[in-house]
């Protein structure tokens, strides 16, 4: 079920799109798509990106 | 960092050294390698390697007097030791190809006259060929062999000879008795080996026994002439031929910065429990088969130091032994740029740091000194990782400062005892607190200092930290009339015994094991007791907890391993979960007795665990053994409740916690989802804080359903709550979850 939810953002009232967003740990700087709202440009990370892929890629930065 | 200081931890391991065997070997034989491939019939590396270090294979696996066999562990469980000798003896004869190597070496332009073609005069002639050098060796009798020449065995020896000098040039000058060392000329080095009894040319007196070297420069000495026996001879070969090469290169003899000094250092490890193995006979008289010297060679220990090995799951899990990890403590703090990798950043961070390897290892090598020295250092030089312990590092500033409380007992202003009873005890239980110091207060007129030790600075390497706490904790001891403190934690013990060595300690329950009139309850008829890591060495600690169990009528099992860490050592748990639950898996099944523990973080985790246990305190006072682990919402109350009751009880006033603006809030949270977030260390406060600022700055996102999601970031991490609202500042909390790296939007 929360697969299928379609997020807006609340304070734009937009629909979100794929976009790119850069993210930064330990120094390293990289950019990921994920959903953000057109405007005002916030991301939303779902909880199987932050503790799958995110996590993964914390763990290698952590161990370089 | 210099690579001293991190190897000045390691130094004394022996892991990975030849074994005791090898010690006693003319030539320093590993014998262990040997052995492993021995015991699998790989007879050609094993024929490489023995041949590599001893030149003539034949004749020492006939001859050697076998010293490795008085140092052969085997004896310590009764059984006979190896046999060494046959073993080397079959693989001569098992390898199928015993041609030596052609070396591919540019030649040397020295020319070395060697004086006499016994043992000593061919191992030297031989290294040196090998080396590529000009060798002549001259030699009296009619052929090679000197002192061997009359054995019974000679003519087997004769063709090893032969085969051993067939890859390389050797000039051989039989019947040549050389009258004058005069007689040599365009030599830039001369090897007198003329046997026992043999000519000395008036230079005896002179010869150095360590580099073999006389008064006349570059003309040595050596074997039996010198009273050198047979072994030893064969084997000076290989060592002058490298004393030489030093001496071509810089005019002086010199031990080559190679040479692997024998030390004494012959290191015996306990084998009992071993099986018994008798020695594997011979069914022809002459000779192992292949099948009988497979099965001798399995009869070896293979000793090798594994003791730190076999008693810590971090060192297993990451398969580095100490001299490894000495090294990698270094080299990793040498590793600036993102370019070069570092390969210790995870294990330095998994140590419970529990000195449970210092007190195991036979040579007291403490492998959580090694990773406390890395954690500080990687703090110092920003290589740390902060997530891993900024969990702690909050409940470290929170316990130091908001619930931390100090006051003598009551209208006093010093005091001869003063009870520490750390940050864990109250926020667990705080009538463990408040009860025991009541009793203390009662008997001893204590006062009471509610803070904490530092371990979770310490752990984190934040010396900053550390010292401003201890610099506390000292003025205010010092303000005082410096009082005996008494710890109701050893972790406390430990860390004042480290940093403030001057305050006085007693133990909690050594003093509650003085008073017979404390009968502790009776919660299980058996339990297996759980001594903690930090009481490894406070025996007396020990003793009163076991007095105490025993006024409970409580059977007592002694666990087979004791004093290893609960999992909590360190604070390893996020840097590492794989191993925490391993870790925590193991001492959990230690015994399947309840356990009696008297530590704090030991009842968190067996409580989380779900195994069955009762702080001892929980004996004293009665405390139901139904309640589950604390959340961690209850354990900040819980030490807020604890300064609460003290403040009044002791000064007259009323604890007023801070305020916050989203104290308000109200979540509705259910117990699967409490336990998921006590497990990733997620707080309700920072839900409702997070809550709190998306509703202010209307900054969140909402489903087609209804649900709200939003994120804040504080300290290292970001925090993530997805929410439904129920009523005005009511939300039911849906899932929240956490992630370290941050986002940047402008991007
Ligand atoms: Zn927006």
């Amino acid at each position: 079920m929360e697969q299928n939810r379609t997020w807006k953002c609340a304070k734009c009232d937009k629909e979100l799109v794929l976009k790119k967003m850069l993210f930064s740990y330990l120094g390293h700087t990289f950019s990921h798509e994920i959903m953000r709202c057109p405007k005002c440009g916030n991301g939303l990370i779902p909880k199987e990106l932050a503790e799958g892929r995110m996590a993964e890629v914390e763990a290698q930065l952590e161990d370089k | 960092m210099k690579l001293e200081e991190s190897k000045v931890f390691v130094n004394d391991c022996f892991s990975g050294e030849p074994a005791s065997c090898s010690y006693a070997c003319p030539f320093g034989l590993d014998i262990r390698f040997f052995m492993e491939r021995v015991r699998k019939g790989r007879w050609i590396p094993a024929y490489k390697m023995f041949r590599d270090t001893v030149i003539f294979p034949v004749i020492v696996s006939r001859l050697c007097p076998q010293p490795c066999r008085n140092n052969c562990q085997r004896p310590s469980i009764g059984d006979e030791p190896l046999a060494v000798r046959d073993l080397e003896y079959a693989c001569t004869l098992y390898a199928l190809n015993r041609r030596p190597e052609n070396f591919v070496i540019p030649p040397k332009t020295q020319r070395i006259a060697i004086i006499g073609a016994g043992p000593a005069g061919l191992s030297c002639a031989l290294n040196l060929a090998q080396k590529n050098f000009h060798v002549i060796l001259f030699e009296k009798e009619t052929g090679w062999g000197g002192e061997l020449r009359a054995h019974p065995d000679f003519k087997l020896f004769d063709e090893e000879i032969a085969l051993q000098f067939s890859s390389t040039r050797v000039d051989f000058e039989f019947n040549r008795e050389i009258g004058s060392l005069d007689e040599l000329t365009g030599f830039d080095a001369i090897y007198v080996a003329t046997g026992k009894n043999g000519a000395t040319f008036d230079l005896m007196e002179s010869r150095d026994s360590d580099l073999m070297n006389t008064s006349r420069p570059g003309v040595f000495m050596g074997g039996a002439l010198c009273g050198v026996p047979l072994m030893e001879s064969i084997a000076q070969g290989s060592l002058l031929a490298r004393i030489m090469e030093a001496y071509f290169q810089t005019g002086r003899a010199a031990r080559p910065d190679s040479d692997r000094v024998i030390t004494d250092r012959v290191h015996f490890l306990n084998h009992s429990g071993e099986e018994k193995k008798a020695l594997v006979t011979m069914a022809s008289p002459d000779c192992y088969t292949e099948g009988e010297a497979k099965a001798e060679a399995s009869r070896c220990f293979l000793c090798d130091c594994k003791i730190c090995w076999e008693n810590c799951e971090m060192i297993k899990w990451f398969r580095k032994m100490p001299p490894r990890l000495g090294v990698e403590v270094y080299t990793d703090s040498q590793a600036g740029s993102s370019l070069s990798k570092r390969s210790l950043i995870r294990e330095t961070y998994s140590c419970n740091i529990c000195g449970k390897c210092k007190s195991v290892c036979p040579v007291g090598v403490d492998i959580g000194a090694l990773m406390q020295f890395s954690r500080e250092d990687r703090l110092r030089t920003n290589k740390n990782i902060p997530a891993f312990h900024d969990f702690w590092i909050r409940q470290f500033d929170f316990h130091t400062s908001e619930a931390f409380f100090v006051s003598p007992s009551k209208e006093m202003k010093s005091c001869e005892y003063l009870f520490f009873p750390g940050c864990q005890l109250g926020a667990a239980e705080p009538d463990h607190v408040l009860k025991s110091y009541a009793y203390l207060q009662e008997t001893l007129n204590a006062g009471i200092m509610v803070g904490c030790c530092g371990a979770p600075a310490y752990w984190a390497g934040d010396k900053k930290r550390l010292s401003g706490n201890v610099e506390r904790i000292r003025s205010i001891w010092d303000s005082m009339d410096r009082p005996t403190f008494i710890f109701a934690c050893a972790y406390c013990e430990n860390i004042f015994r480290l940093l403030m060595p001057e305050i006085k300690q007693e133990s909690l329950y050594t003093v509650m094991a003085k008073d017979d009139t404390i009968v502790p309850a009776r919660l299980f008829e058996a339990a297996a007791m759980f001594d903690p890591c930090t009481a490894r060495d406070d025996l007396s600690m020990q003793e009163g907890i076991r007095i105490l169990a025993g006024r409970a009528n409580v059977a007592i099992e002694e666990l087979d391993n004791p004093n290893r860490c609960c999992g909590y050592g360190g604070h390893m748990r996020l840097a590492n979960p794989g191993l925490y639950e391993e870790i925590t898996k193991h001492r959990k099944d230690a015994s399947d007795k309840p356990y009696i523990v008297y530590c704090a973080n030991c009842r968190e985790v067996f409580r989380q665990k779900g195994k069955e246990c009762a702080h001892i305190l929980d004996m004293v006072y009665e405390i139901d053994q139904g309640k589950c682990a604390p959340t961690l919402k209850s354990q900040k109350e819980n030490a807020l409740e604890v300064k609460k009751k003290l403040m009044k009880r002791l000064i007259g006033d009323d604890f007023i916690p801070e305020k916050h603006e989203w104290d308000s809030i109200r979540l509705i949270i259910s117990q699967e989802l409490q336990d998921e977030l006590d497990r990733k260390l997620i707080i309700e406060d920072d839900l409702k804080e997070a809550i709190w600022l998306a509703e202010r700055t209307g900054e969140r996102f909402l489903s087609d359903d209804g649900v709200f999601q939003c994120s804040m970031v504080k300290s290292v991490l970001t925090y993530w709550v997805q929410y439904k609202e129920l009523a005005t500042g009511e939300y039911e909390i849906q899932s929240a979850y956490i992630h370290r790296m941050k986002f940047n939007r402008e991007g």
